[in-house]
């Protein structure tokens, strides 16, 4: 029988659909509706992982997502092969359904013989800080020895070797009301708040299927109903209002400020047959008025020692399996408490047939109701006695129990045999949302648990994370935190709970292991140690033992980790105060938070309408800030050397052409455009006549170079403005802000206009006469049309902003066109050009052109520390304008010290050598480590023009150097240099003063 | 002033495809690849004669923040305080030319009818689409025909406002985008509307 | 991500914004009458409060405008945002919204 532990009949899953899911290469047996943990434990097993740190062999602690022991890596679809594998899944949580490989984690060679179990028995190694302790001495050990170790030994799962291969989907929503949770008070509340059909109502539950914890159970009635005909007519009731969406399998995973909510929802895990393109995850991201939080509690476990033997769960979640899964988690249990609820636990199962005994550590007096409804049920109940330990290693084969005596005294052992436990040490609100929130926590003693204090956001909880766990108290509060005064009669709960922090024993406790932290391997005994050893804050008791880490976050784990420092430190529990909560509540994908922003896609490619051709004409891209450039234009056979070597000889004898489209251009408009000019940038304005250009330079209020580039004037109140590729969002905003900010009465305004014209560069000798064909309405001879001159006009009837520059040193054109028309005109001038042999050439070729000829590139050669001065370019610095940003910076002293790194050429001793471009330089490599530097290389090309390297750097005090000699840093050690002027080309003819 | 002898390439050309199961199709997207676009800035103290001016010539009122008004043979939409995107049908380069000349002195105006990508997107599924890309609320009650954004769709800013609905109760909307971004934004949107089909319309 | 109300487009997200640092600090008439020190405390001298502040934010991918805000910078929470050139909000005159720190 491949499910002993199945029940004949119950539970929420589908009989009709059987299942199977292949589980370390075994199958289990199920059906629709399970969980893996479910179906293991119809198989009659319990053993579903190995500890972090001594590799014990663990069971299923837990029904829900705060399982810390039961983690499988899962491959969602094997079938479709790699990239769909992840780790840390709960098998509590991990909706079943055919074909998903799953297996369990940290263990070798397999699941029952781990050779790591060895680490148990050393566990007097492995006590509270052993890393912090261990691995300090000697420093060689760090990287060879220790990194290693500590790397293996690390982490929980095996991180996915390949690229995920799954698609991940996003959407914002906007909501009124966005609830949490869908057990009786997040449904009370969804109903109660979607009264009002104008409000838009988000119901979210992390479960596959609605209703929350009411789902376990069996007895109650609400209104008369039974609790799951409830559930079901409350989720019929919604899903028919058209204003609320209901999102099951859908974790609430963080809550950020001003109630901007993130949760993700499994789309396609659970489907049978996911058409190919279906998104495996999906973001939301909520922006809602109100949130009510009805996220439950969780139940704590019972310390006691080998409590994390398999087959001992958490009460609840035994009822859990009884009822919802139909699964018996034994034929034998023992229900260890300190408090009411989990007799609920005891009936049902007794109720299923199995075999039940009750110890309660509580006095039979402090008990309620439950204990003789338990009694006359027939089941035998041990009050005021303590759990010692449990037996077995695999699997719990029975409790050792011990009357406690009125002094707290430990009496004689027992033995109850039995084959699982389901224990329960209370319960703890969920206030993880609420907290991230900011809101503040208050401790109540009644309770023995914090609860949502004063708020910070617009947020209310509801139900069980409230404190309030009586059925109809929860359904109240639900609907009253919807809106509404509604109440139900339902079934009372058994409720109230004396906490205990570690049970009682008689045995050494140096010598006992009895886990706080199933997930971290944390033990009362590490938490004394961290205390003894003067940890105090519970924060950093959290971090030197890491009780309340990892993929759970501690959420079984807090209260007995806090209850019992406070109880070391003898304080009050609201003094230890409780760590703070953090997204995520339970682990995200990665895919799911990137969404469809991945590889190529990460962030967007802006292309110019040149692209096409280049993409065509087998260009090599690079990317400048979000811009796909053509870097060079290899020939069959070239390498990028060769290419860009060819590409500068032909702009040089005859003409090249450039895609330089994606400079900033910004038009300047107003009456007072030129005083804005002048104010912004350090040259003056006022005589430059229209139709002229100006090579500006803008500085940072700083003093220091912000950015450059030609200006022209197209007419009295009209200026086009250039600026670097990178610089060009940059810039804009810096003149907003001076517009808007400090000078809101100039009368003059700025529109990006980058994107409406293209520019094509046409650079050589034989510039002119590719260009000059095509264009009408300007006159193109040299005297009505001179270097540094813009005209407007046409080309190849397109209108056209013509500029003759040049940032090659060679005769040049900018041709700017509206884009629309820019592939076209470029293959006119492209074909035109066939007579001189054109060359297209890219942003490789252009920056050797320049630095061939000394011009500095902005944020190459400077690097927000440069001033005018530093760069050479002091000339273009206005000596007579009374104020312009950044002109009192370079006052300063310390903009004005000799020693300031300056702007020279630098040409290694060996012509064939190209430095490194961000290379060190020194005047003296045979000083001791660490040498004084003196600076840096900025650029660094071969030249064939030149027949040589060529470099420009920053020096300190260089242009008193030069000719100095020095040495630059290579990878393989010093190579010799000397310091020269930057200007490494002199073009023939045409005089250029760009 | 000569003829243009060569021929245009709009932004989405050799992009627009449709995707996924179109019939009957989600969305529905064509680009208004005729459609002129010049930036208005009001002069200083300017706003209220400008305002009038546009009333006068055009018929419409100049649209407040976030919001977009029709008038003769022009759209007008507010893209901040101050600011406008004027529209207008095969508009042609002139478009600016002469509003610019019309508002000598009010206004400070620039071309931008290639600047701007600009895509009409309608269909039942459109708002799904959008608010894959889009943080604002696109409900059908809270972003009404005549409301307009400034903001980012799939992280490449963007102008949205929303036309009239269509005549069989669809929504429509307009998005434009700095043309760079063109093909960025068809994969984002291609991805994004390939779940519930995306129709090409024939012609802006 | 925070919710800021641009007083033009009324409430967006965060990442529409570029926060430019502490408001209310002009630039000075004629910088280069200015000692050292006087200009020095104009560029990087900051107040850096925990509390209420008074921030420049720019509705960047917006409407392009730039605007002041009063944040609190403990809690994030937005006090008040008005245009550039209006004086400081006087928060005692006009209730606050409730604070919780």
């Amino acid at each position: 029988m491949s499910q002993p532990f199945r029940r004949s009949s119950g539970g929420h899953i589908d009989r009709t659909q059987p299942i199977t899911v292949s589980f370390n290469g075994k199958t289990l047996h199920g059906y629709r509706g399970d969980t893996i943990a479910s179906m293991l434990i119809a198989s009659g097993s319990h053993l579903a992982g190995r500890s972090f740190k001594y590799h014990r062999p663990r069971g299923i602690l837990s029904h829900g997502s705060d399982e810390p022991n039961a983690l499988l890596s899962v491959d969602w679809r094997p079938e479709k092969g790699e990239g769909r594998r992840d780790p840390n899944n709960r098998a509590s949580v991990v909706e079943a359904r055919s074909g998903l490989k799953t297996a369990t984690q940290n263990h070798w060679p397999s699941l029952e013989t781990d050779i790591g179990a060895v680490n148990d028995l050393l566990s007097p190694v492995f006590v509270a800080g052993f890393y912090y302790k261990t691995f300090m001495w000697p420093r060689k050990f760090w990287d060879k020895v220790y990194e290693p170790f500590i790397r293996k030994a690390a982490g929980l799962g095996d991180a996915p070797e390949v690229p995920d291969a799954d698609r991940y989907a996003n959407r914002h929503a906007h909501a009124d009301i966005l609830v949490v949770g869908a057990g009786p008070a997040g449904l009370s509340a969804a109903l109660a708040a979607s009264e009002d059909g104008s409000k838009r109502v988000i119901l979210a539950d992390e479960g596959f299927k609605l209703g929350g914890a009411l789902l376990n159970d069996v007895t109650s009635e609400i209104d008369g109903k039974p609790a799951a005909v409830w559930v079901e007519e409350m989720v019929a009731q919604l899903d028919a209002r058209e204003n609320v969406i209901v999102l099951p399998r859908t974790t609430v995973f963080g809550y950020y400020n001003h109630n901007h909510i993130a949760m993700v929802e499994r789309v396609a895990d659970h489907r049978d047959n996911a058409p190919d393109g279906l998104a495996r995850e999906r973001l939301w991201q909520v922006r809602a008025s109100k949130v009510i939080i009805a996220a439950g509690s969780h139940e704590r476990p019972l310390v006691f020692e080998n409590n994390d033997r398999p087959g001992i769960m958490l009460a609840e979640s035994a009822r859990a399996f009884i009822n919802r899964y139909a699964v018996l988690p034994g034929k034998s249990l023992v229900v260890a408490t300190c408090g009411a609820s989990a007799y609920r636990t005891a009936l049902d199962a007794k109720a299923a047939g199995m075999d039940v005994k009750i110890v309660d550590i509580r006095l039979g007096e402090d008990c309620g109701p439950e204990l003789a409804e338990a009694r006359s049920a027939g089941i035998d109940v041990l009050t005021g006695h303590t759990v010692v330990k449990a037996l077995g290693t695999k699997r719990v084969t029975g409790v050792v129990v011990a009357p406690l005596g009125n002094d707290g005294s430990v009496g004689t052992r027992r033995t109850l045999t039995c084959d699982c436990v389901a224990m329960s040490g209370g319960w703890t609100p969920s206030v993880h949302l609420f907290s991230q929130s900011r809101g503040k926590l208050a401790f109540d003693a009644s309770l023995d648990a914090f609860l949502p204090g004063q708020s910070a956001q617009e947020e209310v909880s509801a139900g069980a994370c409230h404190g309030i766990y009586d059925l109809s108290e929860i359904i109240a509060d639900g609907y009253k935190a919807g809106g509404s005064d509604t109440s139900v009669s339902a079934t009372a709960t058994f409720t109230g709970f004396q906490p205990v922090r570690v049970l009682p024993t008689d045995a050494d406790p140096k010598k006992v292991k009895a886990f706080i932290d199933f997930q971290n391997d944390v033990t009362a005994k590490d938490i004394k140690l961290a205390v003894r050893e003067g940890f105090e804050s519970i924060e950093h008791v959290k971090r030197y033992t890491t009780t309340g880490m990892a993929t759970d976050q501690g959420k079984t784990s807090n209260m007995n980790a806090l209850g019992l420092v406070a109880g070391l430190l003898d304080r009050p529990l609201p003094a230890i105060g409780t760590t703070t909560f953090r997204p995520p509540y339970t682990p995200v994908t990665f895919g799911a938070l990137v969404g469809p922003s991945r590889e190529d896609r990460f962030e967007p490619v802006r292309t110019t309408a040149i692209d096409p051709w280049a993409v065509a004409n087998g260009a090599e891209f690079e990317p400048v800030g979000q811009w796909r450039r053509a870097h060079y234009f290899p020939k069959a056979g070239e390498d990028m050397h060769a290419a860009v070597a060819r590409e500068c000889k032909a702009v040089r004898t005859s003409v090249g052409i450039f895609d330089a489209s994606t400079l900033g251009k910004i038009e300047v408009v107003g009456p007072d455009a030129a005083e804005f000019m002048n104010r912004i940038y350090t040259n003056a304005w006022a005589k430059l006549k229209v139709g002229g250009c100006r090579y500006g330079l803008m500085l940072g209020e700083n003093g220091f170079v912000m950015d450059d580039g030609v200006v022209a004037r197209l007419a009295e109140d009209r200026f086009h403005v250039t600026t670097t590729t990178g610089g060009a969002p940059r810039v804009f905003q810096h003149m907003e802000d001076y517009l808007q900010t400090e000078w809101p009465d100039l009368d003059v305004f700025i529109t990006s206009i980058t994107e409406q014209w293209a520019a094509i560069a046409v650079q050589g000798p034989n510039a002119r006469k590719v260009v000059e064909p095509f264009v009408s309405d300007i006159d193109m001879s040299e005297g009505a049309f001179p270097h540094m001159a813009v005209r407007e006009g046409f080309i190849c009837g397109v209108p056209t902003r013509l500029f003759r520059v040049s940032f090659t040193g060679e005769t040049g054109f900018e041709v700017n066109v509206p884009v629309d028309y820019a592939e076209a005109v470029w293959k006119t001038l492209y074909e035109e050009g066939r007579k001189y042999d054109i060359t297209p050439y890219g942003t490789e070729t252009m920056h050797v052109l320049r630095c061939e000829m000394g011009f500095i590139i902005v944020g190459q050669e400077t690097d927000g520390t440069a001033t005018p001065d530093d760069v050479g370019l002091s000339g273009l610095v206005s000596k007579k304008k009374p104020d312009f940003v950044g002109m009192r910076s370079l006052a300063r002293p310390d903009m004005l010290l000799p020693d300031r790194k300056q702007l020279v050429g630098i040409l290694a001793k060996d012509p064939n050598e190209v430095l490194e471009e961000g290379a060190q330089v020194v005047e003296d490599p045979s000083l001791p480590v660490p040498v004084p530097m003196i600076g840096h290389v900025t650029s660094s090309y071969f030249s064939s023009n030149c027949g040589r390297s060529i470099a420009m750097a920053m020096i300190k005090g260089g242009r008193a150097r030069i000719d100095q000699t020095v040495w630059v840093t290579t990878p393989k050690g010093f190579t010799e240099a000397t310091i020269s002027t930057s200007v490494f080309h002199t073009v023939q003819g045409e005089k250029v003063d760009a | 002033m000569s003829e243009i002898s060569v021929k245009a390439v709009h932004a989405f050309d050799g992009l627009i495809t449709p995707v996924g199961e179109t019939r009957p199709a989600g969305v529905v997207v064509s680009e208004r690849t005729e459609l002129a676009l010049a930036a208005v800035l009001a002069r200083k103290r300017r706003a209220g004669d400008l305002a009038a001016l546009v009333a006068n010539e055009f018929g419409c009122h100049l649209p407040a923040p976030a919001r977009r008004t029709e008038g003769r043979d022009i759209s007008v939409v507010s893209t901040g305080p101050g600011a406008w995107l004027a529209c207008r049908e095969a508009g042609g380069y002139g478009f600016a030319e002469n509003l610019a000349e019309t508002m000598q002195g009010v206004a400070s105006v620039t071309d931008q009818s290639d600047a701007f990508a600009v895509l009409r997107l309608t269909g039942p599924r459109v708002r799904n689409v959008l608010a894959k890309g889009i943080h604002l609320d696109l409900d059908a009650n809270v972003f009404l025909p005549g409301h307009a954004a400034v903001t980012q769709c799939g992280h490449v800013g963007v102008s949205l406002w929303r036309l009239d609905d269509l005549a069989g109760g669809d929504a429509a909307f307009e998005i434009a985008m700095f043309r760079s971004y063109a093909e960025s934004f068809w994969h984002w949107l291609s991805v994004s509307a390939a779940v519930y089909g995306l129709a090409v319309a024939a012609g802006g | 991500m925070l919710l800021i109300r641009c007083p033009h487009c009324g409430n967006r997200p965060e990442i529409e914004f570029h926060c430019g640092g502490e408001a209310h600090i002009a630039r000075p008439e004629t910088p280069s009458e200015m000692t050292d020190q006087h200009w020095a405390e104009f560029l990087y001298y900051r107040t850096n409060p925990k509390g209420m502040h008074a921030e420049r934010w720019q509705h960047r991918h917006g409407c392009g405008r730039w605007f002041n805000a009063l944040r609190d910078t403990v809690t994030d929470k937005f006090a008040a945002t008005y245009e550039m050139g209006s004086p400081r909000p006087d928060l005692a005159a006009t209730p606050a919204p409730a604070r919780t720190a």
